[in-house]
């Protein structure tokens, strides 16, 4: 660690340390950069300053005002109010350079951002489950598993019924409810390993990991129960198909799953 | 921490009005309690979906919400108080820079006379900045020496009347301190009017 002092600006810039940016290069190299990155840089900080407590308080323009403590400790309502929504480093006792409170600000900004385009990138924001996109590349990987292993899954499709009647009927913030709901149902019905998704306005998709066909009974079952507990008003049709019993290509197996929905309605293409 | 904690924290963070997340850990690394920091909005609806959250993540985790609008309007109604949010000393321009905070805003003043009366003038203009009418002006800032170090001592004066006010207050640099008297005397004017009332 360099003696210069922050008081001696020139000595103080000739001999920093670059920590901060090295930490960053570590943490980087064994994780991508996320919450979990703001916490590790304010657990180096308060080691290297010996600090008893560090808050970072960002102003993000999705989240809004938004405060990290150090251990991941909640902040007192009084301390966050009192911060005023003003971005920067806070630490106890106060003896961290501006240069470095800044340095840890603009990071950790950056790692909130790089999380939330991450989520975004592979999440429907309206349910929070996967989206299109990540769908498809879960369904690739377990196509490729089925076709190369054997391992067994089961591809469900599914439908909500006369929601666009819901949505004239009720308005399109009821429908959007209707929707999250469902979504929330999907995330509380499937088991860990499984992937939920949107893949249309009122179309959903799920992948159930070793499982044949049979085992999307249970899933349906349970997501039933899950909807009606929660007293959400909405019927759904079901399609099926099975892999590697089905097919174990991807195209072919979400045609086989759509037409058996589809079939069920009643609708032919 | 894993990345399904991170996706955990981040989904309460997205809640509306969100401003804190905490969480605890049992001894077994499983998440124990989460407890939100929201401002403006209905706690109870955030809990519900907070907990719904939690539940898909952590189904026995505890979850709480506190409204940090409501514990800022309780401490301000006890004790009248505003809050040094910031302190800094421009050496190059020697101008003082003091932002303060009261009810969720903020406040910044501005001035260049050294830091002992430099600081005081600028916490008297971000009180101003926030709204607020003060009846004094200036009329002293001093440090002195104590067995316990240099507290700053600032007097205010009523242009209206000879009652002065002094606030006392020590930190490490006389900018905080002088600030910090400043909102001491005011702090004080505060508490005998409500007194009086």
């Amino acid at each position: 660690m360099s003696d210069a002092s922050p008081e001696d600006p020139d000595l103080y810039a000739q001999n920093y340390e670059p920590w901060l940016f090295q930490t960053m290069l570590d943490e980087l190299s064994a994780s991508e950069l996320g919450i979990g990155f703001v916490y590790s840089v304010l657990d180096l900080l308060a080691l290297r300053y010996q600090l008893t407590d560090a808050i970072v308080v960002l102003v993000h323009e999705s989240f809004g005002t938004q405060s990290f403590r150090l251990g991941r400790q909640s902040v007192l309502p009084e301390l966050v109010e009192s911060l005023g929504g003003v971005a920067g480093v806070y630490c106890d006792p106060d003896v961290v350079p501006d240069i470095e409170r800044d340095a840890v600000r603009t990071a950790c900004q950056l790692a909130l951002s790089l999380h939330l385009a991450r989520f975004s990138a592979a999440h429907d924001p309206l349910t929070n489950i996967a989206n299109r996109r990540a769908f498809d590349t879960a369904l690739q990987a377990s196509s490729v598993r089925s076709a190369r292993y054997g391992w067994a899954f089961t591809l469900v499709l599914c439908d909500l019924n006369d929601f666009k009647a819901v949505n004239d009927r009720s308005g399109h913030a009821y429908g959007d409810d209707i929707l999250r709901q469902f979504g929330f149902a999907l995330r509380l019905s499937v088991r860990q390993g499984d992937t939920a998704a949107r893949i249309g306005g009122d179309e959903f998709a799920v992948i159930l990991s070793n499982a044949e066909g049979n085992e999307s009974a249970g899933f349906i079952d349970r997501l039933r129960a899950n909807l009606e507990s929660a007293g959400v008003q909405i019927e759904f049709t079901v399609g099926v198909a099975a892999s590697p019993h089905d097919s174990t290509d991807p195209v072919e197996l979400f045609r086989i799953a759509d037409a058996r929905l589809y079939e069920k309605k009643g609708i032919k293409h | 921490m894993s990345p399904t904690e991170e996706d955990f924290e981040l989904e309460l963070r997205s809640l509306p009005g969100v401003l804190n997340v905490g969480i605890s850990h049992r001894a077994s690394g499983d998440v124990d309690a989460v407890k939100l920091v929201i401002h403006g909005q209905d706690c109870a609806a955030i809990k519900t979906i907070a907990s719904q959250i939690a539940s898909l993540y952590y189904p026995d985790a505890t979850v709480s919400v506190e409204d940090a609008s409501q514990a800022s309007t309780h401490r301000i109604a006890e004790t009248s108080r505003v809050a040094l949010v910031r302190a800094d000393f421009n050496a190059d321009d020697g101008i003082c820079e003091v932002q303060l905070s009261y009810d969720g805003r903020t406040g910044l003043g501005r001035a260049g006379s050294g830091q002992l009366f430099g600081g005081a003038e600028a916490t008297l203009t971000a009180l101003r900045d926030l709204g607020f009418e003060i009846p004094f002006y200036l009329l002293a800032a001093v440090s002195v020496a104590t067995v316990r170090g240099w507290p700053v001592i600032v007097t205010l004066r009523s242009p209206s009347s000879d009652r002065d006010m002094l606030g006392i207050a020590q930190s490490e640099r006389d900018l905080v301190s002088s600030s910090m008297a400043t909102l001491d005397a005011l702090n004080r004017f505060l508490a005998t009017s409500q007194k009086k009332e």
